[in-house]
């Protein structure tokens, strides 16, 4: 980023608006250690603690990923712990006389039909999303009770359980300093080969061999449960696709000014339905993964989920009112959430202040934010009766307090 | 009408008032305006005369830089809107602030403070003003479920039950129907017949030679006419709005495209409920169609449904003979551009970097396999049109949020600049922008056309229409009423056209 050098606070020097909750992660990581550490506990930053904190945050980071891309779109999803529900028990009631793979596809294929069922009605009907999912919400949670009966669902099988835990449970053991480095070296190869130069290059280049050799020599590999890797592909995959497609781009502007959006040739309705399907989709893969951890799931399964995910994704930066937000800094909301919450367990604080601070530190996340931001946007200029500037002033204009 | 007592009455007296903005911009420099008790005054001038400003003013909304107001012979220094109404000035604005989800009755009577209300008091009160103004209205409507021109008459109705002695009416008429006309008319007749004066202020000069009992007329911020409407012939109101520096337009060497340049746009017979009635035309390579209307002509109408952004538009919209789809993708597909009026809603993107808005129309062109945009070739196009267009920013990463009017929409322009566009449909262009960009956008347009491109130009400022179009149109009520060439014909003969005067001029020929 070459960004021109305008007036520069503190806010903007550490660029809280885009960073804000990578600070805060690290502030409270650190706050952590410290007092686990002057308590005599064992070492917060240990790799079974962060495993664990991971693991926790694994579920809530798939739908974060795909809650950001609705946030983004200027909707809003309140219906994905329902949907995950409804996926949950829909996958644990076919598997044992289907089998596990038609019991995912159907489970996915429902959650996938109910966002686009949000979406159509979002989009075609007109209906405020806010209130269309509320609705939906409710009403999947209908349905998940009509098809439990109220009961909890397990499956039953042998060889069903074993389907399950093998996408579930486990590890995998990812050498991930190896696999960064391998990726830098090629992205760097692949630059010099487009015929880019320069410092940035080399030193990814550079850095890239460094973190590989090391990964490789000193077998630093991350041992985490599979959903965590899953997380982490999504999350990648979201990433690039918002970052660096056509249509990522597409995805912003429809969220940040639908009409504008539409005259300059966008598909909107498809920029505002789309994120919806994906993210019903992303809900039965976590009512599926939710399902085969436990094995069984009942009516309540998955409750309140929607309010820790749209919290999680406020947390890191996403804007409410669409056209902005990044999938990892959403993520690390997440983390953020559950690190908190895991910080209660370790230091064995009183579980009843838990809810508190986290409401409070939503707050005051959105707070940081939103101060952030005024700094940054300035009052819009005028559209009727622009007062005349002079011409001559070569400086750049930016404009004051307007009366009209 | 009630004419000639307005020597000894002055309910309202404004005198030397002047308006200068923070800014610089001298919106007022020193008008005197007379209202009498009962009379009905037009207030008119062109686009930037200082009508809305002047308006403000009266009704407390802004505060005057300079300058004397007497109202019923007492100096007066109005701070807000209340003191003013207090006063006795109610003001109906174009557009008509209302609570949508109460009622009618709920509506007229909400500046009314106190505690006690009953509801039977109210209607019976109601009846009286509707009475007063001969108007029927259910008094149980919710305002969301009117029409336009009943919210109208529920704001002129609110004005006079806060016992208005001035009601100010701006554009009253402009996006009503006839009949709905009619009725607005017959309660500004009323109204006056029963005591209350009315500050008309509208572009529709049949309008305003048909109700009013003189005329006050603005230009640049200055009165230039006040005179009793009888004295008054059309031509010599249509000149003095104009004035007469502004029929010296510079005259422009536009070059005109060749006589067998190809066809690029026709449209045939385009409808969109009673906003376009049934519109054609045709634009060949390299022409600057103008289009004259006043607001609420259907102009920006036009443009929208040829660009295929009105769902209820019906009618043929051809690109080099080939048929359009009904939709803005489509048009943007075929090669055709669209400048809104409102390029804050609909044209930008105020939280994007003049970058991101530059190439959002033509981002697969910039993208490696179409799909991946390049970054770094998205600044040059912005830096590009940052120098090709004088743009007046820090560089391509700053948000045009922050730009001001003119350089914002060099940005719009730049969307389509390089996209390969072929046809311009450019929205009031100019409107909110400063002299000097102006003439920018101006060259601007005649470039395009000189690079083969047809452009259609709305424009409620019929000077800089002429000055920048080889022909142009004049749209009236959705129809188009007149064609002319640019040099053949003057704002003063467009004005006339546009504002519903021809008639009379045929009348009297």
């Amino acid at each position: 980023m070459q960004r021109e050098k305008q007036r520069r606070g503190v806010l903007d020097v550490l660029k809280v608006r885009d960073l804000g909750i990578v600070y805060a992660l690290i502030l409270l990581v650190v706050v952590l250690s410290v007092v686990s550490a002057a308590t005599g506990r064992p070492n917060y930053l240990g790799g079974d603690n962060v495993a664990n904190i991971l693991d926790q945050a694994s579920l809530v980071g798939i739908l974060v990923v795909f809650m950001t891309i609705v946030l983004v779109s200027g909707n809003f999803d309140l219906s994905v712990g329902s949907i995950g529900a409804l996926s949950a028990a829909i996958s644990l009631s076919v598997i044992d006389e289907r089998g596990v793979v038609v019991a995912i596809v159907l489970a996915i294929a429902a959650a996938a039909v109910a966002g686009l069922i949000n979406g159509l009605i979002v989009q075609v009907v007109g209906i405020n999303a806010f209130i269309v999912t509320l609705g939906t919400m409710t009403a999947l949670r209908g349905v998940v009770l009509i098809l439990t009966d109220g009961r909890t669902i397990t499956a039953e099988s042998s060889s069903s359980r074993t389907a399950l835990q093998s996408i579930e449970s486990g590890f995998w053991t990812v050498n991930f300093p190896v696999i960064l480095g391998l990726l830098a070296l090629i992205g760097a190869g692949a630059a010099l080969a487009a015929g880019h130069r320069g410092r940035r290059l080399a030193l990814l280049g550079g850095g890239g061999a460094v973190l590989a050799i090391a990964g490789f020599v000193g077998d630093m590999g991350f041992r985490y449960a599979k959903p965590v890797w899953y997380m982490a592909a999504i999350t990648l995959v979201a990433w690039a696709v918002l970052r660096f497609t056509v249509v990522g781009r597409r995805l912003y502007a429809t969220g940040a000014n639908a009409e504008a959006a539409r005259l300059s040739g966008i598909n909107v309705a498809r920029y505002k339905i789309v994120p919806f399907v994906l993210t019903g989709a992303a809900a039965g893969v976590v009512g599926v993964l939710y399902g085969a951890k436990l094995g069984a799931t009942n009516p309540t399964a998955l409750n309140g989920l929607e309010l820790t995910v749209i919290a999680a994704a406020i947390l890191g930066g996403t804007s409410l009112f669409g056209g902005s937000g990044s999938v990892i800094t959403s993520v690390i909301g997440a983390l953020f959430l559950f690190t908190i919450a895991n910080g209660f367990n370790v230091l064995n604080l009183g579980a009843n202040y838990q809810d508190l601070i986290e409401g409070v530190v939503l707050i005051v996340a959105a707070g940081v934010y939103t101060v952030a931001n005024r700094r940054r946007a300035q009052a819009p200029p005028p559209d009727e009766e622009a007062p005349p500037r002079p011409a001559a002033s070569s400086e750049p204009q930016r404009v004051g307090v307007l009366r009209g | 009408m009630p004419s000639g007592e307005q020597q000894h009455v002055a309910l309202l007296s404004m005198r030397d008032v002047r308006k200068v903005y923070p800014s610089g911009t001298v919106a007022l420099s020193g008008v005197d305006l007379r209202v009498g008790a009962g009379e009905v005054v037009g207030l008119v001038g062109a686009n930037g005369a200082g009508k809305s400003t002047l308006i403000k003013v009266l009704s407390g909304a802004i505060a005057a830089s300079d300058g004397a107001i007497e109202w019923e012979g007492q100096p007066q220094s109005w701070s807000s809107p209340a003191d003013a109404q207090a006063a006795g000035v109610a003001t109906v604005y174009q557009h008509i602030p209302l609570a949508h989800t109460l009622s009618v009755l709920e509506n007229v009577f909400l500046g009314r403070t106190g505690w006690r209300r009953t509801t039977a008091a109210l209607e019976r009160e109601l009846d009286q003003l509707l009475e007063r103004i001969g108007y029927r209205i259910d008094a149980h409507a919710p305002v969301e479920e009117l029409s336009i021109g009943q919210r109208q008459m529920v704001a002129i109705l609110q004005g006079i039950a806060q016992g208005a002695k001035l009601l100010v009416l701006d554009e009253p008429t402009a996006s009503l129907a006839r009949g709905e006309r009619e009725v607005v008319f017959e309660a500004v007749r009323r109204l006056s017949a029963s005591g209350t004066a009315v500050l008309y202020v509208s572009h529709f000069l049949d309008e305003i030679l048909d109700l009013t009992d003189r005329v006050t007329v603005l230009r640049d911020g200055r009165v230039v006419a006040d005179e009793v409407t009888a004295e008054l012939s059309e031509d010599a109101l249509v000149h003095t709005i104009v004035g007469r520096e502004l029929l010296r337009v510079e005259q422009r060497e536009i070059d005109l495209p060749p006589a067998d340049a190809p066809l690029l746009l026709e449209v045939e017979d385009l409808r969109s409920g009673d906003r376009l009635q049934g519109v054609s035309l045709q634009l060949r390579a390299g022409e600057i169609v103008g289009v004259a209307g006043l607001l609420g002509s259907g102009r920006s109408e036009l443009l929208h449904a040829i660009f295929g952004a009105d769902p209820n538009a019906s009618g043929t919209v051809r690109i080099d003979g080939r048929t359009l789809p009904r939709s803005p993708r489509a048009a943007v597909a075929a090669g055709v551009a669209l400048v809104p009026e409102d390029r804050g809603r609909q044209g930008l993107f105020a939280d994007f970097e003049i970058w991101r808005n530059a190439s959002i129309a033509d981002l697969p062109s910039l993208s490696r396999g179409r799909a991946l945009p390049d970054v770094e070739l998205e600044r040059e196009r912005a830096r590009d049109a940052i120098g090709a267009l004088k743009i007046k920013a820090p560089g391509p990463d700053a948000l045009v949020g922050e730009l001001s009017g003119g350089n914002a929409q060099k940005v719009v322009f730049a969307k389509w600049l390089y996209s390969g566009a072929r046809v311009f449909l450019l929205d009031e262009p100019t409107a909110g922008i400063d002299i000097g960009a102006k003439a920018d956008i101006v060259e601007l347009v005649r470039d395009l056309a000189r690079r083969g491109a047809a452009v259609l130009v709305a424009d409620s400022e019929f000077s800089e229409l002429l000055a920048v179009s080889h022909r142009v149109m004049v749209l009236r009520r959705g129809q188009v009423v007149a064609e002319r060439v640019s040099g053949e014909t003057s704002d003063h003969e467009l004005v006339s056209l546009a504002s519903g005067l021809e008639k009379e001029m045929q009348r009297a020929a």
